[in-house]
Parts: C-alpha cells; structure tokens; sequence
C-alpha cells in the first residue's frame, strides 16, 4: 500500500491501543546512477529505498520500531514491537514530541528538474572522453560516474505535527586512473547541479591534474612540525571529530566538552558555524528529525564554545532549548544529534600569507582511514596522509606514505591562523563540512 | 518469499529486450538491537528490511533497478525498467526454474528473532556490568546486542531458485577509562554467523572485561612514538593488516577494470614465502560465512595465495566476464538496495612456523600490536592505513610499555614481501567491511606475525 495508506492503518491501530503520544517518520529516495569504463556504459542502477519508522511514548519511554513493508500487517506489527520495545527500555531522560503550529523559515531553493536517464548517460559519456582526452597518462580504470537523487522526509505525531521536505540533487564524478609506467594513481573531483551547468572538460582537467599530482612523491622524514590542512583535510577532521559537540555525547561522557559551555576551547582565531541554509548545501531543511525548526549557530566564537548541539530530550536534561539539530542516520535510528552543515570560518589571510606564515612545514590535501586512525571520546588521531612539503614558506616536494598524528581538543586550541578560502568540498549529503586551509602548531609527522 | 511462477515471469520481463542474463534477488531482513549506556537500557532499534531488485546483463553491460514493492506487478515494473534501461532488442532467452537446496552448513540452534527482548537485555546487562566492574577508572560503558536474520532469495536465467536464512548474532562493548584527565577507549565485538546460542562458548562477561582492561592499559600508556620499526601483529584482528594491504587488491571489482596494484599477477610472486592466504566462506559459523552469496553460487575455500605466489582472485559473476574467468562465490551486497561486486568473507592469513616467543625475541626494537582497529586501503595504489588499539614497545626481545595513538601505513605490494615470520595459531576477528556493495561482515585473521619494516605513526 501506499504511504498515506499505511499511515492511516498504523494510526488507527496506535488509537486501538490507547496509545495517546505517537510519531511517523517517513523517509524514501531514489537513486540513480551510471558509469562508464572505457568509452562504454557499463553500469547502470536505480535504486528506490526507505521506510517508516513508527515511535510511541509508554509509561515515560520512547520504543520504535520500523518497515519497509508497507502492509496492514506490518502496521500493526511495528505499533505492537515500538510498545514492546518500550517496555524494555530504562533510561530516565523525558522524551518529547515536537507539537505542530510551528514557525519554519522559507527554504530558498530553485526548482530543480532531475535529468533524464538518456541526458545522464550521455553527460557521463562525454565527460569520460573528457577524462581520456585530458592527459596521455590517463589510462583505463578511469571512470565517470553520473548521478540523480532524489529523498523525501515526513513526519507526523499526534501533536500535530505534519511536516514534509523533498529535495532532488544531480551532479558528475570524474575518477580517472593515471600511469607513469612505473606507476599507478588515482583521485577524483565532483560536481552537483544542472547537469547543463556543469562544465565537464573543467571537472576532468581538474580530477586528472589530481591523479597526475599524486604520482611520485617522497616519505618525509619524522618529525614535529608546523601542519596547513587544506580545505579538504579539515573539512574531512572536522567531520571525523563532529560529535563531540553533541549534547548526547557530552551528557554519556563521550566528550570532553561535557561542561564546557562558555569555556575557552579553541584558539581566539576560531569560529565554527552550523548552518542549515548554507547556499553550497544542496539539501537545505528547514526542519530536523523531530520536526523541531533549524536555524544558523555558532558553536565556537573567537575560540569560546557558544553551545553544544541538541535534541528535545538532551536539552531540557540540560535545562535548554533544542538547537534543532536532531538527526536519524536512517529512518530505523533512534534520533541522535547531528550538524547540518558544519564549517569553520575563514581567517583573514589568503592561502599564500598562510604558507609564509607557517615558514618550514607540512602541507596535507588528503587524509585516510579517519574511521579508524581517529577516536573522537579521546580526540586522539594518527592518519594517513598526502601533501607538501613547506619550505620558506612555499608548497615544495610532493610527499606521501607518512602519518599525522595530534590530538583534536589540543589542536583546537592550536590553531594559529585561517586562510580565507573556505570551501565545503563534499557537499553530497544533509549533513556537510567545510573548512579554509588552517595552520596548525604541534603536530607530529611519521615518515621515513 | 515468491513463487517459482512469479519469479519466472519477471526473469522473462527483465530479458525482454535482449539480456543475455538477468537474475531477481528479493529480501526480508529483521534487524534488531539493543543498546545500554550509562547503566540503562536506552535504544532498541528493529527494524524489517524488505525489498527486491532485477539485474540484467547484456555483454560488459549491467544495469539494476530495485523497489521496495514486492508484489507482483511491483517487481514486474521493476523487471522492465531494467529492461528498458539496457536499450532496444527482442528476447533471446527461454526461462526454466528449477529449486536448487544448498543444504545449511551453519546451522543455528536458538533464531534470535525468537527470543524476547529481556533474554537479550540479561546478556547486555552482564557484559557491561563486568566492564564497569572491572576497575575504578571505567567511568562509562556502552554495550550492544545486534542481530540479524536476513532471508534471500535469488533467481536467474541460468535456472537458479534458491532460497538462504543467514542468521548472525554480534555482542559490541566499549568501555572509557579516565586517568589524570585524559580518556582512553577499549573495545571488543565477538560475532558469529549464528543465533543465541553464540553466548554457550562466548561469556559476554569476558567480553566487558577484554573491552575495560583494553581501556585501563591504554589510558596508562604514554604516546607511541613514530618511524620505521618492526612489527609484530597478534592474531586475530590483527589479520586486518591483510585484508587492507591485499584483500581488496585482489576483488574482481578492482581487478577486472585494472584498478589492482596485482592485476595480471596470477602465478607470480606477490608476497613473502611465508605467506599463505586464504578466503573461507565455508567455515561453519564463522562471522563471514554464507552457504551461497548474493548471486546464488555456494561459498567456496579459496587459496589466494600459496607461499607467496598469487593463486586466486575473488570474483563475481558480471566482473567475471571482463576477467574471463568463472564466479568464486564472493558476490555479496548489504541489502537489495546494493549492486552486488566481488567481497571477502572470512580471510586470512594460514598458520606458519615460526613460534610466538621467537618472533617477539628476534625484535631489538619495535612494536607489538596486540589489538587492531579498522583501516582502508586505495586498491589502485596499494595504499593502506589501519590503526593499533592496544600496543607495546619492544625491546631487546622483550614486551615492555603499552603505547596509545599508532597507527601503521604502507603500501600492499611492499609489506607482503616484508611478512618474514609467521606464527602457529591463527584466530580470527570480527569486523563489518565497507565498500561499494555496502557493509558486510567480514572476519579476518592470521597467526602472530613479524613485519620486518613499516612506518609506525605515532609522535
């Protein structure tokens, strides 16, 4: 059946039961995606995910439960385990439901036609040409990737609550694979938008000179030094340590701001900012997992931590108000606490002030292995890493194959400038991170 | 799940424009979890999973479409919007069903989709308990019981009906220790691919101590310092080093388009002699295991690499055909709502011999990685990162102070030459692999072994 349906069915079973205090939460997308290998398509898929959540208040507690199947059995199903669910869950926090009648602040979006699968097709054909025809050391494995998504978010309770959001978002991914004859490397750059938009030879030109600049390369030698992370490594920490500004983690002691608040944390040249409206988001939301309102925040002013991030339920254990930044990771998820889109103020210097600021150094433009090489209760991280090397203040060798390592908290705090590029390189998700490139004092580097 | 007749029909829709192969893979998945923090039982999540989806092949090409409508005519729509996206053609293929039963070599005695939550809660309780008890340090514990009991069902032109139950059960405590301000992490996450009955010979109790004195220890340590050492890696998760440096280099998903650093290396020397490595998705409950993967082919043992010579790759059936080579069982994918690609399952590295007490004594100075956390490799150059959860420095042949923070890079073709001692008593880790299929588990494993040379990240 239907959504509306199978929304009506589960109501009505909720009402049977003498459940007074429920939610919906209804998420579906679809996902379209092509790639080429050679100059032929080889790949082609259309996805159609997502489900309902269904959550109710017994006695206090908060129990869900969720489908895919949209069947009356099912409705009645996911209504008896979220109450059984419930009865099984202890944890003493109040639970809420956001009441209806809220103000929400216009989404200022342009309509937005996804393209056809024949347009994308093709747009992934040329811009494989494209890739192929950049350099002569690209060779096959290269790849470029199309893709068209579509999500659609509702929530309903028996507050009143009736919210809903749909947003659609294109782009091309250029992935080519480069050879020396001695050796192979890769990389890849993305685009979102209009597919007409988006200029395809500039796309290839740029993930090619990528791949061609990670060929060769030394191991630096171990050492401390002064670090630049570029737009791309910070954003890409930045994400890595986000949760330790949720008001979840730091009320479970899974973060070592839990008290912070109005405390020094970062050095004064620091502003962190979460934005839901960001104009480089492509999925701006005017609403979070609990249909509560989203607004722009600082999280860091000047090197003082403003606020942490909330739900409903972290907040007022707090004695606070929601800063709307409830978050499910998937439609099944208890709801948690995330940033929309996270990103740490530009400075006032431009990039090449900044190398000349940090004299002899390392300059890093990737990091791996962050799910792994990064602990975000300590805010220990040792991590894989590519870049520069900084000598008299500017890029030098091309170096590779060594370690970063800090600890994020100290690194907070020593930050020593900001240049003023900041980009949000990733922008593929609700949830997206940016950063300028940012001089950091303290860190160790292992190489050879 | 769906009948012979249905599936027949929507094989035949999916062909109708000139595949040379099309398959149905439809599932019904219950995942269930339970999760306690801060002495409370405080997210159950449970979820159904649900849903099909239509592959066609035609020559190099694959396209897949998939829904969430499993009825009838909801597949039947999903069967010709693959067919219409392989472009214009008239069927060439006559569709004959036939049940093929693989028979379950891991069976499971206690479907935890049968047990009720508090039975559960009482095996969560115990495990966080024993770690909270475990030392006064342990100022936070988080404990979660997952399980899943995933249903599959695939059906293909080359006359496959086959059905799987793939049942798996995965206990995961954390505990947090504080010492002088600063905090550390332990963690251990035994799984199996079996039911309840998991908890007969894995005391979750044990498992909340393994995580506490894990966390204890590090928060102890001081920072591991960095360079080039030797290396040796305990057993277990340790094997994780494996799948990272190789692994994933030999996946048909990278192999087939010449994105491997060991593509065309069949029969050549790829690694140390002392290596062995295999993968297994035939162990009998093992983590990784399965009785047919994600294409219906039933699990193999293969034998990636003997003595040092490259044996096997793992493939799929659409990468197999660029490869010109037959599937090894080693298609796997999240849920139907993945594109199915080649992916390990239970991989390691085989028992050697050489004894621990010499691999430890031959070590002037180095590190001991006694526990492994996750890493990743890029498959197209080799490089991998994977980092130490718990380490020791040692010196003059001897296991001396924990060191926190490592973590250890390199690149695939250079630290398999550099494995020059291999231990006797392989075990296995449990891990949760991510790629283009999405997450599957996986285990990895080896012996204790000796990497003569690798850059230790540290400070």
């Amino acid at each position: 059946m239907e959504f509306t349906e199978f929304k009506n069915a589960v109501i009505a079973e909720a009402k049977a039961l003498g459940l007074t205090d429920y939610e919906l939460y209804y998420q579906s997308g679809s996902d379209l995606s092509v790639s080429a290998f050679q100059h032929e398509i080889n790949q082609f898929s259309s996805s159609i995910d997502g489900g309902v959540c269904f959550r109710c208040l017994v006695n206090g507690k908060m129990g869900y439960a969720s489908t895919q199947a949209l069947s009356a059995d099912q409705a009645k199903s996911i209504v008896a385990h979220a109450m059984e669910n419930a009865a099984s869950l202890e944890a003493e926090e109040e639970e809420f439901l956001c009441p209806g009648g809220k103000t929400y602040a216009p989404l200022d979006r342009k309509p937005y036609t996804l393209p056809s699968t024949e347009e994308l097709i093709a747009a992934v054909l040329d811009t494989q040409d494209k890739l192929y025809a950049a350099d002569p050391s690209v060779i096959d494995g290269t790849s470029a990737r199309g893709l068209a998504q579509t999500m659609r978010i509702a929530i309903c309770n028996s507050k009143g609550l009736d919210v809903s959001y749909e947003s659609s978002v294109a782009g091309l991914i250029a992935m080519p694979t480069v050879s020396d004859g001695t050796e192979m490397e890769n990389d890849f750059s993305a685009k979102l938008g209009k597919l007409d938009t988006i200029d395809a030879k500039a796309l290839a030109d740029k993930a090619v000179a990528r791949a061609k600049g990670n060929l060769g390369g030394e191991v630096p030698t171990t050492q401390a030094c002064p670090v630049i992370f570029d737009p791309e490594a910070m954003s890409d920490l930045l994400q890595t340590f986000s949760g330790i500004f949720s008001a979840e983690s730091a009320q479970k002691g899974l973060s070592r701001l839990a008290g912070q608040e109005g405390q020094v944390i970062a050095a004064p040249c620091v502003t962190l900012v979460d934005d839901p409206f960001h104009p480089d988001n492509p999925m701006p939301i005017n609403f979070d997992a609990e249909g509560c309102p989203t607004y722009k925040k600082n999280i860091i002013e000047n090197g003082v931590l403003t606020t942490l991030l909330y739900n409903m339920k972290t907040a007022a254990v707090a004695g606070k108000e929601t800063t709307g930044n409830a978050f499910k990771g998937s439609y099944t998820s208890p709801v948690g606490i995330e940033p929309f889109t996270m990103y740490l103020a530009g400075g006032d210097l431009t990039e090449e002030e900044l190398l000349a600021k940090a004299g002899n150094g390392v300059y890093i433009t990737s990091l791996g292995g962050l799910h792994a090489g990064a602990n975000a209760i300590t805010g220990d991280f040792s991590l894989q890493s590519a870049g520069f090397l900084i000598e008299n203040g500017k890029k030098a060798t091309h170096v590779k194959s060594f370690t970063v390592a800090g600890n994020f908290y100290q690194l907070l705090k020593n930050i020593t400038a900001l240049a003023n590029n900041t980009q949000l390189p990733a922008p593929f998700d609700m949830t997206t991170f940016g950063a300028p490139s940012v001089l950091v004092e303290g860190l160790s580097i292992a190489g050879k | 799940m769906i009948s012979r007749e249905v599936c027949r029909r929507v094989l035949q829709k999916a062909v109708s424009t000139g595949a040379d192969y099309a398959e149905l893979f439809a599932e019904n998945t219950v995942n269930h979890s339970i999760r306690m923090i801060a002495d409370k039982v405080d997210a159950i999540q449970d979820a159904v999973v649900a849903g099909a989806a239509v592959r066609v092949y035609k020559g190099l090409r694959s396209v897949m479409a998939s829904t969430v409508d499993t009825s009838e005519s909801g597949l039947l729509r999903c069967a010709e919007q693959a067919a219409e996206a392989l472009g214009q053609g008239k069927a060439a293929i006559d569709i004959v069903l036939h049940e093929r039963l693989f028979g379950d070599i891991h069976p499971v005695k206690i479907a935890p989709t049968s047990v009720s939550n508090a039975e559960k809660i009482d095996v969560v309780k115990a495990s966080y308990a024993a770690a909270k008890a475990y030392d006064p340090s342990i100022v936070q514990v988080t404990c979660q019981l997952l399980d899943v009991d995933h249903n599959i069902l695939i059906a293909n032109t080359e006359g496959t009906y086959a059905q799987d139950r793939q049942i798996r059960t995965r206990l995961f405590t954390q505990a947090v220790a504080e010492k002088n301000g600063e905090t550390q992490v332990g963690y251990h996450a035994p799984g199996r691919r079996m039911g309840m009955e998991m908890f007969d010979f894995i005391d979750p109790k044990a498992v909340g101590v393994r995580a506490a004195k894990q966390a204890v220890t590090m928060a102890g340590a001081g920072y591991c310092p960095a360079g080039v050492m030797t290396v040796a890696i305990e057993n277990g998760f340790g094997g994780v080093i494996f799948h990272e440096s190789c692994g994933h280099s030999l996946e048909a998903s990278a192999v087939a388009y010449g994105q491997s650093q060991f593509c065309g290396k069949l029969g050549q020397k790829i690694a140390n002699e002392k290596v062995t490595a295999i993968d297994d998705g035939t162990i009998p409950n093992a983590w990784g295991s399965i009785n047919i993967d994600d294409e219906g082919t039933p699990a193999q043992r293969k034998v990636l690499i003997e003595n040092g010579i490259l044996k096997s790759y793992m493939i799929d059936k659409f990468n197999g055909r660029r490869m010109g080579m037959a599937s090894t069982g080693s298609s796997r994918r999240q849920s139907f709502a993945y594109t199915p690609t080649s992916r390990m399952t239970n991989t390691y590295i085989a028992a050697g011999n050489d004894k621990n007490e010499d691999i430890i004594a031959s070590i002037e100075y180095g590190l001991y990685a006694k526990e492994m956390g996750g890493g990743s490799v890029n498959p197209v150059t080799g490089e991998f990162n994977f980092a130490v959860n718990e380490g020791y420095i040692v010196r003059n042949g001897k296991i001396c102070e924990p060191v926190r923070g490592a973590s250890l890079v390199g690149k695939g073709s250079e630290i398999l030459q550099n494995i020059d001692m291999v231990g006797t008593d392989m075990d296995m880790g449990q891990g949760m692999c991510g790629s283009s299929s999405g997450s599957v588990p996986t285990n990895v494993g080896q012996p204790l072994i000796r990497v003569s040379s690798i850059t230790v990240g540290g400070r």
